[in-house]
């Protein structure tokens, strides 16, 4: 067996400890709830994943195919508003109007179900819907910007601009939105005959069945070719067009399935929070997620995933603490300052580095070529 | 042999310069013409316009009987143009093997790309073309650990792995050792008349040894063409490039 590993090329072997990795990252976060038989605990936790998750989308279209989406969260909101919309429609009334009319809208003086709610009955098409018209809007978004070959910062302004175009506009159709209060009062989620508590072990499950199939889905992404070919766009996007790629499609393709990816953890975010609210796509969650993807590594999936669950665990613990009741915020700046300074790859980076140092190999590893005696190189002295 | 690349009446314009002007060159299939010229003759600037890097005020060009002028970069790399850069480009972050992989672009289509392994079963032909540029130790090496002279080969790797056609080489000496243009200097005759060539550059020992036909440009247009001999002969040539001391000594 370790005969087969160390006759493997270099990057093969980078692959092979990459998925391993991931695969104890998953084993772990599936059977955590054997060792928690805390329900509250067990919902603080299955939230960290989902904000893990929207985090790893980042890390696709950011760290691998260097677009800055600063509206990350308009996906994740989009989605979480998808779920709520049709749990709405499935609570059983209390105060409504005629033929089941959700509470605020009845409040509001709404007196007909507007046309974009009906197909919230059907749960298959709110799903749909939360994965979709994310995505929909990524890709015309994406037409429009890598037509024109925006790069860089502009994108960052204009993903973060569109974010909060929407923002306002959900808030300010209070009538058909809930407004500022969100959508609230939930039913719960149901399929397949399985009832989904967000105090319970089910919904966590759901959250970590649902993190480690995205996770491994954007693992293939990025081995795959066009993974390949994003991460050359991210470094010389001009030079990819000279071997006949069509850049713009591939960073619409990535913005795109960052989008899908961002709005199935919005989904599961409403069933985990019980409510949908202005604030999950809100510009401070949509640059809180960039933080975290920076502090996990952004060229890293698992390292994004780590790095939300980490920091959005500490936020909580600290600002829970009487202790850092007034400095909480302060500390977490001093912690993104320091990796900004001191781990440009973040927290994976700095993991990769030790784990290079420790087995005097890694990817950066010269291979053992035919030329390797010929040529000197500074890993040939080492064992 | 059949025309494969001909431009007509070429101009392009930056702000009143006129960088290229009224230029008309004609290369046949198979053939490795060298462009010659005092700096600002133009030179970068024509490649820069056959690849779609910059958009031409007018003029027409035409690859296979096929018009290309101001289409995008990417439908001119497909119809079997590659370029190699002055400045050497390359993608830094990532090894040489997948370098040699992005340039291996048989399939450009995104879809197609998804589900296809970022490890093609080609990789074997990949290694060995590593090896021909002495780079078989450096495979799994980031390229922004290569020097400049190991990026220059890269690069050239990159160009006999993406196969085009017609290949445009902007001054791909410089920078290299003696015994280094030697080697392109065979690579390139090497790859003549398979693929046509066409090559910028500024070291004659090099144009002396690969050229067969040289078109020397002057202020946006074509001054002279001919074979090296006739062009040293030529007198409007000194006068603007070589100066008095003719072209054996430049």
């Amino acid at each position: 067996m370790f005969e087969i590993f160390r006759n493997m090329t270099a990057s093969r072997r980078q692959t092979l400890v990459q998925v391993l990795t991931y695969m104890l990252f998953c084993a772990a976060i599936l059977i955590f709830p054997l060792f928690l038989d805390n329900d509250f605990l067990l919902n603080r936790y299955a939230r960290y994943l989902v904000l893990g998750m929207v985090t790893m989308a980042l890390s696709l279209s950011w760290g691998y195919a260097g677009i800055l989406n600063l509206g990350q969260a308009l996906s994740f909101g989009l989605g979480s508003y998808a779920m709520a919309m049709a749990l709405k429609l499935r609570t059983v009334p209390v105060h409504t109007g005629a033929g089941g009319l959700p509470d605020f809208m009845v409040w509001n003086n709404v007196e007909k179900l507007p046309w974009f709610w009906e197909p919230f009955y059907s749960l298959g098409l709110a799903i749909l819907a939360g994965i979709f018209v994310p995505v929909i809007l990524a890709v015309v978004l994406g037409w429009f910007m890598f037509r024109g070959r925006i790069t860089g910062v502009f994108v960052a302004i204009i993903t973060l601009a569109n974010l909060v175009v929407v923002n306002l506009l959900i808030i300010d159709q209070q009538r058909f939105t809930g407004g500022f209060n969100g959508i609230t009062d939930l039913a719960q989620l149901e399929f397949f005959g399985f009832e989904f508590d967000a105090y319970s072990k089910s919904t966590y499950y759901l959250v970590a069945i649902s993190l480690s199939l995205c996770l491994f889905g954007a693992l293939a992404l990025t081995k795959s070719k066009a993974g390949l070919i994003l991460q050359a766009i991210r470094d010389h996007e001009e030079r990819v067009r000279f071997f006949g790629y069509d850049v713009a499609v591939y960073q619409i393709m990535a913005m795109s399935v960052s989008a899908a990816i961002a709005g199935i953890a919005g989904m599961l975010y409403t069933v985990v929070m019980e409510f949908a609210s202005p604030t999950f796509l809100s510009v401070p969650l949509s640059l809180s997620i960039v933080v975290w993807c920076a502090v996990g590594g952004r060229q890293s999936l698992l390292g994004a995933t780590i790095g939300a669950i980490v920091v959005a665990g500490m936020q909580g613990a600290l600002s829970e603490s009487e202790a850092f009741l007034d400095t909480w915020m302060l500390i977490m700046g001093a912690i993104f300052v320091l990796v900004v300074l001191f781990l440009p790859n973040g927290l994976a980076g700095l993991i990769d580095m030790l784990a290079r140092k420790a087995f005097g190999r890694g990817r950066h590893r010269k291979s053992d070529g035919p030329a390797s005696d010929i040529i000197p190189t500074e890993t040939a002295k080492s064992p | 042999m059949s025309e494969h690349l001909r431009i007509e009446n070429l101009s392009v314009e930056f702000d009143g310069f006129k960088a290229v002007d009224n230029l008309n060159l004609s290369v046949d299939k198979g053939e490795l013409r060298c462009l010659i010229g005092p700096n600002g003759a133009g030179k970068t600037t024509t490649l820069d316009l056959i690849c779609g890097k910059t958009r031409s005020s007018k003029g027409s060009i035409q690859y296979r009987g096929r018009e290309i002028a101001n289409e995008p970069e990417y439908l001119i790399a497909r119809a079997g143009i590659g370029r190699k850069f002055q400045v050497p480009s390359v993608f830094r972050q990532l090894t040489v093997r997948e370098n040699l992989e992005v340039a291996y672009c048989r399939h450009v289509g995104v879809f197609a790309n998804v589900v296809r392994s970022g490890h093609s079963p080609e990789s074997d032909g990949l290694e060995k073309l590593a090896d021909f540029v002495g780079l078989s130790g450096y495979l799994d090496e980031p390229a922004e650990h290569l020097s400049h002279g190991q990026t220059q080969w890269l690069e050239i790797a990159l160009l006999l792995a993406q196969d085009s056609e017609l290949i445009l080489l902007d001054e791909p000496t410089a920078g290299m050792t003696h015994q280094e243009t030697r080697k392109t200097a065979e690579i390139c005759n090497r790859l003549k008349g398979k693929h046509t060539i066409i090559v910028v550059e500024h070291d004659m020992g090099f144009v002396r040894e690969i050229g067969e036909v040289i078109s020397v440009m002057h202020q946006g247009t074509v001054l002279a063409e001919g074979t090296v001999e006739e062009i040293s002969r030529d007198e409007r040539v000194k006068e603007v490039y070589l100066g008095s001391v003719g072209i054996d000594d430049a």
